[in-house]
């Protein structure tokens, strides 16, 4: 019976999950969350800033990770608009220029924020750790013109900003490489820049080191640091919606995996001098791929 | 002459790219950061040419299966036609998204289909926990429980049942796994560093691509 | 609502769906949305190529600034295009030497000093300088443990001693620490899946709303019955156009898409 259950069709797991993500979202119960410092010292950060300080949002992320980082960008945009920072907008993954442009010239309307002036979007340039280097020397180099084709040494909001030496605070919200730890290696260590992370919750674990060194002074992981930091600007948006849907399939999930740990225990071993036997064994990689 | 050009010349190059990189960042003269600041242009530059050496290499799989007419040649043909169409909406609208048929494409059909590709995983992790997640060892038993704890901890429901499976999952991240994670990073940038040193006195050639 | 973008939810969710539907079986609606993809994708990046290179950082600085030095990264950036041609393709070397030799050097200060430096100054740090504070604080067990962790993962990556004695202990440890690490990374891996999945399903459920004409439920019903179809005929034959991945649909279907 156990053996049978683990050889389950993963169909059956795959209506499981659909249910599971779907069902919450239709009726939210909207649970408790709590703020981790790590995502509160980005907060904290740009409360302090003055206003005109300059801000600059790095998008390096693409359409695969829009859901757990777009959330992340509009609270974070909505915050630094709302303290009257100067934003700077920037990608340094290709596919990801649209989204990222959308995202900062959508809320910069939202908050009345005239493009040139209070806000621009630098775009894409490709070479990852060279445009970062670039732009530590000579911004104007880097981007010679913004994503409109306005000279950016000309642009009222670059004002006094020549490289990222005059950057007050620098955020990157990162899928990947390049991505915050670039922005440490080759821009803070040198520049001398303030460093925030946003981050994939897949690659957040990996960055904890360099939050623990103060490297970066803090960071948002995941869909839960963006519903975190969402609360933190008084805003309800999409990853607070998400969040219902994460507890059930997580729970989901640790059900799963304990059900196959038990009914594991329950299956009688078969011997394993018997090769082909078991490989077909539950757990076996052969079964794993079923 | 020709030998020359072709092997030891690329050589010297990268060396003296290499120290140079390297030195720079110990002697911060005017010269110095005036030549880095040209230089990262030139990559920049030289890098976007280099993509488009990628893509070409892609048009020129899908060109080989449209010729020779394998099977399945036919979604190929969807490769070229989207492509195609893409870099006339995206030319004609001067490669603005904001109001544009570029933007259009960009937002309806790029965001949808790169977005699913990878939202499927989230099945697909489902169903291998299930199938192969298993305390076969007693590393396995550690690693099970410590993705339970995570799992557990880092949602609402989690902290809402258990009060203290967040600050238990956040010690978790914080210690234990910045530890882990820091030796690993120091262990990768040692592998780094020797390769790069390789690199730059031609130890390691395979850049270069074959041949000569 | 524009028709616009009443025709992009409806395009949006079929694409969406037509990649879902793989999760049935490996089938030609998912193909043709994979290959859409890489297609757009393709078309994507050459258009930001050409305005946010050639235009951007080379045509402009180099037409209305003057600045010829650029026309050097140029021909290296042409150079890198001789790979295409055999009897020249060793040209290309010329410009692969300049970027990996100045990434390389570039890149080993500022890992030295970044990723090794203040790493270990950051684990012996808040051992060595707590003067004044308590010895058994919670603060001094964790950096405790994170000096041990690092230490002992670091043993254990090290394979020119042999694994004996203290050094096998130590390794022994660091696994534990390596895999406490996993576990955190899985649970991590599997918030970020979820989240993606959130995200696809939060549009799906939009254009499912009566707004957009109910463009999910319509395609759904569209695709399930186009599946069905499908599947009816290759039962009857598999036809001579048929992919010959078909036959071998069941372990295309093993792997997830990367």
């Amino acid at each position: 019976m156990a053996g049978k259950l683990l050889r389950m069709d993963r169909r059956v797991i795959f209506v499981l999950i659909a249910l599971a993500t779907l069902i919450p979202l239709l009726r939210p119960i909207g649970l408790p969350i709590r703020i981790s410092p790590e995502v509160k010292q980005v907060y904290d950060y740009i409360e302090s800033l003055p206003p005109g300080s300059v801000f600059l949002l790095s998008l390096d992320f693409d359409p695969a990770s829009k859901p757990e980082l777009y959330p992340m960008a509009v609270a974070l945009l909505n915050h630094a608009f709302k303290r009257d920072l100067r934003v700077i907008g920037m990608t340094l993954w290709v596919t990801g220029t649209g989204m990222a442009e959308k995202v900062v010239s959508g809320i910069a309307s939202e908050h009345g924020k005239r493009r040139g002036v209070d806000y621009t979007f630098l775009g894409y340039s490709p070479g990852g750790t060279n445009v970062i280097i670039n732009m530590g020397q000579d911004l104007a180099a880097a981007f010679p013109t913004d994503h409109y084709g306005e000279r950016t040494a000309d642009l009222p909001v670059m004002r006094g900003v020549t490289s990222l030496r005059q950057v007050n605070y620098v955020v990157s919200l990162a899928a990947g490489t390049p991505g915050v730890e670039s922005w440490y290696v080759y821009g803070k260590e040198k520049y001398g820049f303030e460093l925030g992370g946003g981050v994939t919750a897949v690659i957040a674990p990996g960055l904890y080191p360099f939050l623990d060194t103060g490297q970066i002074n803090g960071l948002i992981g995941g869909l839960r640091g963006a519903a975190e930091y969402e609360i933190l600007v008084g805003l309800k948006g999409k990853a607070v919606a998400g969040m219902d849907a994460q507890s059930a399939t997580h729970f989901i999930i640790i059900g799963l995996i304990l059900l196959c740990n038990l009914f594991y225990f329950l299956t009688p071993r078969v011997g394993s001098r018997s090769v082909g036997r078991a490989q077909n064994r539950p757990g076996s990689p052969r079964e794993a791929g079923r | 002459m020709i030998l020359f050009l072709r092997r030891t010349f690329p050589l010297i190059l990268t060396f003296l790219f290499g120290v140079a990189g390297a030195l720079q960042y110990y002697i911060p003269h005017p010269v110095s950061e005036a030549a880095l600041t040209e230089v990262s242009v030139w990559l920049r530059i030289i890098l976007g040419f280099a993509m488009i050496l990628g893509i070409a290499s892609l048009c020129h799989v899908h060109y080989a299966k449209i010729r020779t007419r394998v099977a399945g040649w036919g979604y190929s043909l969807v490769v070229y036609l989207s492509m195609m169409i893409t870099v006339v909406v995206g030319v004609w609208s001067r490669g603005q998204e904001e109001g544009t048929g570029f933007g259009w494409i960009y937002t309806y059909a790029l965001l949808a289909l790169q977005g699913t590709m990878f939202a499927m995983l989230g099945f697909f992790v489902a169903s291998a926990a299930f199938r192969a997640f298993r305390a076969r060892s007693k590393e396995a038993a550690v690693l099970l429980v410590a993705a339970i704890l995570m799992m557990f901890g880092r949602v609402p429901l989690g902290e809402y049942l258990i009060p203290m499976a967040g600050p238990v999952a956040g010690w978790l991240l914080s210690v234990v796994n910045t530890a882990a994670r820091r030796g690993i990073l120091i262990g990768i940038s040692l592998g780094g560093i020797a390769m790069s040193v390789k690199i730059i006195f031609g130890i390691e050639r395979s850049y270069l691509g074959g041949r000569d | 609502m524009a028709a616009s973008v009443l025709i992009g939810a409806w395009v949006a969710a079929g694409l969406t769906l037509c990649m879902f539907s793989f999760l049935y079986k490996d089938n030609p609606f998912f193909r043709f949305g994979e290959h859409l993809y890489v297609g757009i994708s393709m078309g994507y990046t050459i258009v930001r190529i050409y305005y946010d290179v050639m235009v951007k950082s080379l045509y402009t600085p180099v037409i209305q600034e003057g600045n010829m030095w650029l026309l050097v990264a140029a021909f290296l950036g042409l150079l890198v295009l001789t790979r295409f041609i055999p009897k020249v393709s060793w040209l290309s070397r010329i410009s692969f030497a300049v970027i990996v030799g100045f990434g390389s050097g570039v890149a080993i200060p500022r890992i030295i000093s970044s990723n090794i430096l203040q790493q270990v100054q950051g684990t012996l740090k808040p051992i060595l300088g707590n003067a004044g504070q308590s010895l058994f604080g919670m603060a001094q067990f964790n950096a405790l443990l994170i000096l041990i962790g690092v230490v002992t993962v670091l043993i254990y990556f090290f394979f020119s001693i042999e694994h004996k004695g203290p050094i096998q202990v130590a390794a022994r440890i660091g696994i534990y620490f390596l895999m406490i690490n996993f576990g955190a990374g899985f649970g991590y891996t599997v918030m970020a899946r979820m989240s993606l999945l959130i995200g696809r399903f939060d549009d799906l459920i939009l254009f499912g709303s009566r707004d957009y004409g109910y463009a999910s439920v319509v395609l759904l019903g569209m695709i399930a019955f186009g599946l069905f179809m499908w599947e009816r005929r290759s039962s009857v034959s598999p036809g001579p156009d048929q992919d010959p991945r078909n036959a071998d649909s069941n372990a295309r279907n093993e792997y997830p898409p990367q």
